[in-house]
């Protein structure tokens, strides 16, 4: 499911040059394939600003989103590794973002679900950080599914 | 003698979570089910002292209430009481509906049977529904809950109509001919050996509401009174040695001996006198001299209750001796405290040697009673817990979809693994979390805003959705109470 809704919409970039950065490159993908609108990466931006860095989930690991206010057409996720960390707020580094578009509460708990295992396991997290194609990540989704 | 004493000192020393503690956190449960009851039990001993035929105004009218009082309302309400201390209103539910098969099966007030089949309704219902928890389709809650209850319900109360209320017929038949049989020989006041130890170890609850008060309220069934309430709730040995240490005890002792006396002989709290006990614990010689004269006074007088004293204090004794039984109660209370007071009198005045140490040693034994008490107490906690305290636990975030859900899958996973169940665990908006969750889990930058939703609650905070050093305590925590 998680790998599934991955496919096109993994990338991989050398540094950013800032968190907010981080998190309009990793929505991209959902912004060009119309899952969301340009209100929805702001809100997002907003969310850390308003509430902290809570999306940091794991060490090195974000998963920024935000509340659906018509700002969401299609439920999505999206993948961005970093090879340089970014900064967010109260020093955490980020390397790998999830960016995640629901359409309502409950419609993505399958890709929560999903991706809440892959982040459990240590080798896992490991290998997202280092992984060089779509493929490679995708494949190590499905293993851990 | 000296052996019952010397148990005594050896209970007050030990420290370890002991059987003493763990027997006396089973009382706790006992009292938990009976207690909150006690009123409509004292409601049906008026109405016994006053209008069965050989009451103070028969009354034929009124006494037609007393049968099904006894045998229906007084059984039920212990079911449903024990019921819904294991799970909750459903327990209560499927307590009473156990109770009621049992009830029509036997040919006596089932009192102990309720206090078994109560719990085990509540027992039954709740691991039912932690099966079912999660695998209900949204929608049909409400029909899946009925049903099970009731078709569970409909199979308890036939199993316990032909099998469980036999067997609990027979095994109460079994100590009533024992303890019966004891009457007969005269030796009833041997109980008192038991009786005295145990009540100083505090587990006067397990005895007085597990095994007298059920046979005893058979008995006043059928009898209009039973002696069985006051084999050991007589306050009369308490008042004896209370007094004992007002005119031969120490400093100390001196000067608090009668302010306990008067909250234990008239407010019938008798974990007063306890600390005095442990304290010289060759008095207890004395406390069971005096229970033993007393039982001895009322079988003499034919005297009994109507009802369970509780607690047990002179006013309660008074208000439940039924005609013709007043002389031989108040004898009987007077007789336990005059030989309590002889014995422990002559105890105190070989013993006046040691009279500088008492100011240490009776603090020290307020201190021991205390620690023994508190440690049932912990006991018993513990197993609510387990019963009552963790049920639902709720991750939080702002949007209540992101973050909070992978906390909450993730949670659910860990504890799976762990093989713990029986926890509801689900994301929610703050704002959102419903109001008998148990636990708030949010990030700790969220958690002002967790704070002003939910000040009532217990809110854990994480910095990591996963695998946070909290979340971890949380799971040791879980695991420590399903065991």
């Amino acid at each position: 499911m998680l790998g599934e809704h991955l496919k096109g919409n993994v990338r991989f970039l050398e540094s950013v040059n800032s968190w907010e950065e981080a998190i309009r490159e990793s929505a991209a993908p959902l912004l060009e394939n119309g899952s969301i609108t340009s209100k929805y990466v702001d809100d997002m931006i907003q969310n850390v600003n308003t509430n902290g860095p809570y999306i940091v989930v794991v060490p090195e690991f974000a998963m920024p989103h935000a509340k659906n206010e018509n700002s969401v057409e299609k439920t999505g996720i999206s993948f961005l590794q970093l090879q340089e960390p970014v900064m967010f707020p109260d020093d955490k580094e980020v390397k790998v973002l999830f960016a995640l578009a629901a359409e309502d509460s409950t419609g993505h708990l399958d890709l929560i679900s999903d991706l809440s295992g892959v982040l459990m396991e240590d080798e896992a997290r490991d290998e997202l950080k280092q992984a060089k194609s779509e493929k490679e990540i995708i494949d190590l989704i499905n293993s851990v599914e | 003698m000296s052996t019952s004493a010397d148990t005594v000192s050896m209970g007050g020393g030990n420290n370890s979570p002991s059987i003493r503690a763990k027997v006396q956190a089973f009382g706790g449960f006992l009292t938990n089910m009976v207690l909150p009851n006690i009123g409509a039990f004292i409601a049906w001993g008026l109405l016994t002292a006053l209008f069965i035929p050989s009451g103070w105004m028969p009354n034929e009218e009124f006494a037609k209430i007393v049968g099904p009082a006894i045998n229906f309302l007084l059984p039920l309400l212990l079911a449903i009481t024990g019921g819904r201390m294991v799970g909750g209103q459903r327990g209560a539910v499927m307590g009473a509906i156990g109770a009621i098969g049992l009830i029509v099966g036997a040919d006596i007030p089932m009192f102990l049977g309720a206090m078994v089949i109560g719990p085990l309704g509540g027992l039954i219902i709740k691991k039912f529904d932690g099966l079912l928890e999660n695998r209900i389709p949204a929608g049909f809650e409400m029909i899946v809950n009925n049903f099970s209850l009731g078709i569970l319900g409909f199979l308890l109360m036939l199993v316990s109509f032909e099998f469980i209320g036999p067997v609990i017929e027979a095994a109460n038949n079994g100590i009533t001919v024992a303890i019966e049989a004891l009457v007969a020989t005269g030796l009833l006041p041997l109980l008192s050996l038991i009786n005295e130890p145990a009540k100083v170890l505090f587990l006067n609850n397990v005895i007085d509401q597990g095994i007298y008060y059920p046979l005893g309220m058979q008995a006043a069934a059928e009898q209009g009174k039973s002696i069985y309430f006051t084999v050991a709730s007589n306050p009369g040995p308490g008042l004896g040695l209370l007094l004992a240490f007002t005119f031969f005890g120490g400093k100390t002792s001196k000067r608090t001996a009668p302010g306990a006396m008067i909250i234990h002989f008239l407010g019938g709290i008798h974990e007063l006198y306890f600390p005095y006990v442990l304290m010289k614990p060759l008095t207890i010689v004395g406390m069971i001299g005096g229970g033993m004269t007393g039982i001895a006074v009322f079988e003499l007088f034919d005297a009994g209750l109507v009802a369970g004293p509780s607690p047990g204090s002179i006013f309660a004794y008074l208000g439940l001796t039924p005609k013709g039984s007043f002389i031989g109660i108040i004898a009987g209370v007077l007789a336990a405290a005059g030989v309590t007071f002889l014995i422990t009198s002559l105890i105190l005045k070989m013993d006046k040697n040691t009279e500088e140490t008492e100011e240490e040693n009776l603090n020290e034994s307020i201190e021991k009673s205390k620690a023994m008490k508190q440690e049932g107490k912990e006991v018993s906690a513990a197993s609510e817990q387990h019963t009552t305290q963790i049920e639902k636990i709720s991750f939080a975030c702002d949007a209540g979809a992101g973050s909070s859900a992978m906390g909450a899958t993730a949670f659910r996973k860990k504890l799976h693994k762990k093989g713990i169940e029986g926890i509801e665990v689900k994301h929610y908006r703050i704002e959102d979390v419903p109001e008998d969750a148990n636990i708030v889990v949010v990030h700790k930058d969220l958690l002002d805003r967790a704070k002003i939703a939910h000040s009532d609650k217990e809110i854990i905070t994480i910095e990591n959705f996963l695998d946070d050093p909290n979340l971890h305590g949380l799971l040791e925590r879980l695991e420590n109470v399903s065991k």
